[in-house]
């Protein structure tokens, strides 16, 4: 029973992570094939032929071997996959700032909401944490606008604007929750001692809250770099197009090679699976309290 | 506040608004005047090939709305879809939460590898599943076909039914790790005395799930029904790269009709009534949401 009982489990956490990984490796073992390969019916299980070409494509220009048979116009359209790597740069960067600004932004008013009082704190609070309630296609069209009229139509400014709109109203939430179960024996002392608040936040309580700060930062990045609608609506060259803009618009194109759009694919997923690996136990606490917590 | 007298308190209250102003005036710049635009802009016709004529309708945009089929149509879907994902992410999240709590190697290497659907962005992972689900080259054709289950490939993104199932598929698949998280940590919060005890009442395993591990898991069965529902109306980016809405506007849910109405059909007016009520519904979902969570606080006492 016992022993039977542990077989199960084995048998259905493989399943499981069949379910989970199977998709991963399938499009990875696309990237690595030419793309005559792929069109076989039925799929080729285990690949034949195992390639760089289609990565070399990305990164050097150079079209894979056999490529021109299937005509100019195909390959012409690929050639919009080799945005692909500014388009990671755009994201990083956009990503970053936006970590960045929650941090700073987030984590200071957090610090603010959570220990001093103040006129009108209550209602702040409420307004920042309520302005979540809108969808993001609710407000699409405004956004453009306020955008353009900022003139910061297709930069990196507009998407950090943007994401940072969305993520500080969470990390903002987050950050005073956190902030509010330290004791502030601490910083009172170091107030005594002199220190402004400012320096009570960066010297006392940002090394104590670092496992929430890694958190919040780490949730800003994904947002930024994982969103699609806004970037979508405010970017319209690779100047500032982010990699799901990129690798979306070249994958709905029905003419193009799937060994490329999958080399896209597998560039683009790095940094997040990466990201979430390091940060995985920030990440599964912060999903608990986003979603349980008010 | 003993240490007020050190500290002049116009002082504190200065840094206070410094730290806190940023924060409000730019989420109020992108809340309140797209709240205001939206409303404005609703109750008036606006469309793209007359930009200099923008005369005041009043509700009509709410009308025209609401008695087009396709907004209902809309609608339709997107409750099916919430109703397709709800049984699926919760079932899969609590059978996968089971196995996650598990102490056994695969259970540590499970707890890192559920994490990555949800990190990958979502269009990335539609991307992936339309070419699994693709017609003439999908691993899935590809598999029912060498099993002997399909004769010939079936075109699944092109067919309304098979096309919102696809579509449901990927999406559970994203979503199934957040749900097995979430019943995680309900499972390691019940005491292990509550299951000593009930097996010391002689109850068997099938009995400990139904009347000890089933109710507890209720409140986040709930959050998971609702937060579900909401994510139902906001759903938009695999629906862009899996199916553009299609076929016939069979996975038009509500996001991406008023997408459409906006970016496609270029009728403003229509497109912020719809938004409009779009926010309206979805302010309604949380604020059950919210009375949910509440729930949920005084039956953990």
């Amino acid at each position: 029973m016992r022993r039977g009982g542990r077989v199960l489990t084995i048998l259905l956490g493989g399943l499981v992570a069949v379910y989970i990984l199977a998709p991963f490796a399938w499009v990875a073992l696309n990237s690595l094939q030419p793309e005559k390969e792929l069109f076989h019916v039925p799929p080729r299980w285990v690949p034949r032929v195992l390639t760089g070409d289609n990565y070399r494509f990305i990164f050097t220009g150079q079209f894979p071997a056999g490529y021109e048979e299937t005509g100019l116009l195909r390959g012409r359209i690929s050639e919009k996959a080799r945005d692909a790597l500014p388009a990671l740069r755009n994201s990083t960067i956009v990503a970053l700032a936006v970590a960045g600004a929650n941090l700073l932004l987030g984590g200071t008013a957090a610090y603010t909401f959570s220990r001093l009082r103040f006129r009108g704190a209550g209602p702040l609070y409420t307004f920042v944490l309520a302005s979540r309630l809108l969808p993001p296609m609710a407000v699409a069209v405004p956004y453009y606008l306020i955008i353009n009229r900022l003139g910061l139509l297709d930069r990196y400014a507009a998407l950090i604007l943007i994401h940072a709109v969305f993520t500080l109203p969470f990390t903002v939430w987050f950050l005073t929750l956190y902030f509010r179960r330290v004791p502030p024996d601490i910083e009172e002392a170091a107030l005594v001692d002199g220190c402004t608040r400012l320096q009570v936040l960066l010297r006392v309580v940002a090394p104590v809250a670092a496992p929430a700060l890694a958190a919040t930062a780490a949730f800003a990045f994904m947002f930024s770099y994982n969103d699609f609608p806004f970037a979508l609506f405010v970017t319209s060259t690779i100047r500032s197009q982010t990699i799901p803009v990129i690798v979306a618009n070249t994958a709905i194109n029905p003419d193009v090679s799937f060994g490329v759009v999958a080399v896209t694919v597998v560039l683009t997923m790095l940094p997040p699976i990466v990201f979430a690996v390091l940060f995985r136990n920030y990440i599964t606490r912060g999903l608990i309290a986003v979603t349980t917590t008010r | 506040m003993s240490l007020a007298p050190l500290r002049p308190r116009y002082r504190e209250s200065r840094y206070a608004y410094a730290t806190v102003l940023p924060v409000v005036l730019l989420v109020a710049l992108f809340t309140l005047y797209p709240i205001a635009f939206a409303l404005a802009t609703s109750l008036r016709e606006v469309v793209l090939y007359r930009p200099w004529s923008t005369p005041f309708v009043g509700v009509k945009n709410y009308l025209d709305v609401i008695r087009s089929d396709f907004f209902l149509g809309a609608w339709q879907h997107t409750l099916t879809f919430a109703a397709g994902a709800i049984p699926l992410a919760t079932a899969l999240g609590f059978a996968i939460a089971h196995l996650l709590n598990s102490r056994t190697r695969l259970a540590s290497f499970l707890n890192v590898a559920i994490l990555l659907p949800w990190a990958i962005p979502t269009v990335i992972s539609g991307i992936i599943w339309a070419w699994i689900f693709n017609s003439s080259y999908g691993a899935f054709n590809g598999a029912l076909y060498s099993l002997g289950i399909i004769d010939s490939y079936v075109p699944w993104l092109s067919r309304p039914t098979t096309a919102m199932l696809s579509v449901l598929f990927a999406h559970v698949w994203k979503e199934v790790p957040l749900t097995s998280i979430l019943y995680l940590a309900a499972l390691q919060a019940i005491p292990e005395e509550l299951y000593d005890a009930a097996r010391a009442d002689g109850a068997g395993s099938g009995a400990v799930l139904r009347h000890v591990t089933i109710p507890l898991l209720l409140p986040t069965t709930l959050i998971i029904v609702v937060y579900e529902t909401m994510v139902a109306i906001v759903t938009f980016d695999l629906l862009y790269v899996m199916t553009g809405g299609g076929p016939a506007g069979a996975t038009s849910l509500i996001s991406y009709y008023v997408y459409n109405s906006m970016f496609v059909a270029f009728n403003f007016g229509q497109g912020a009534a719809l938004a409009v009520l779009l926010a309206a519904a979805l302010v309604v979902l949380i604020t059950l949401y919210l009375r949910v969570l509440r729930t949920e606080e005084i039956y953990a006492g």
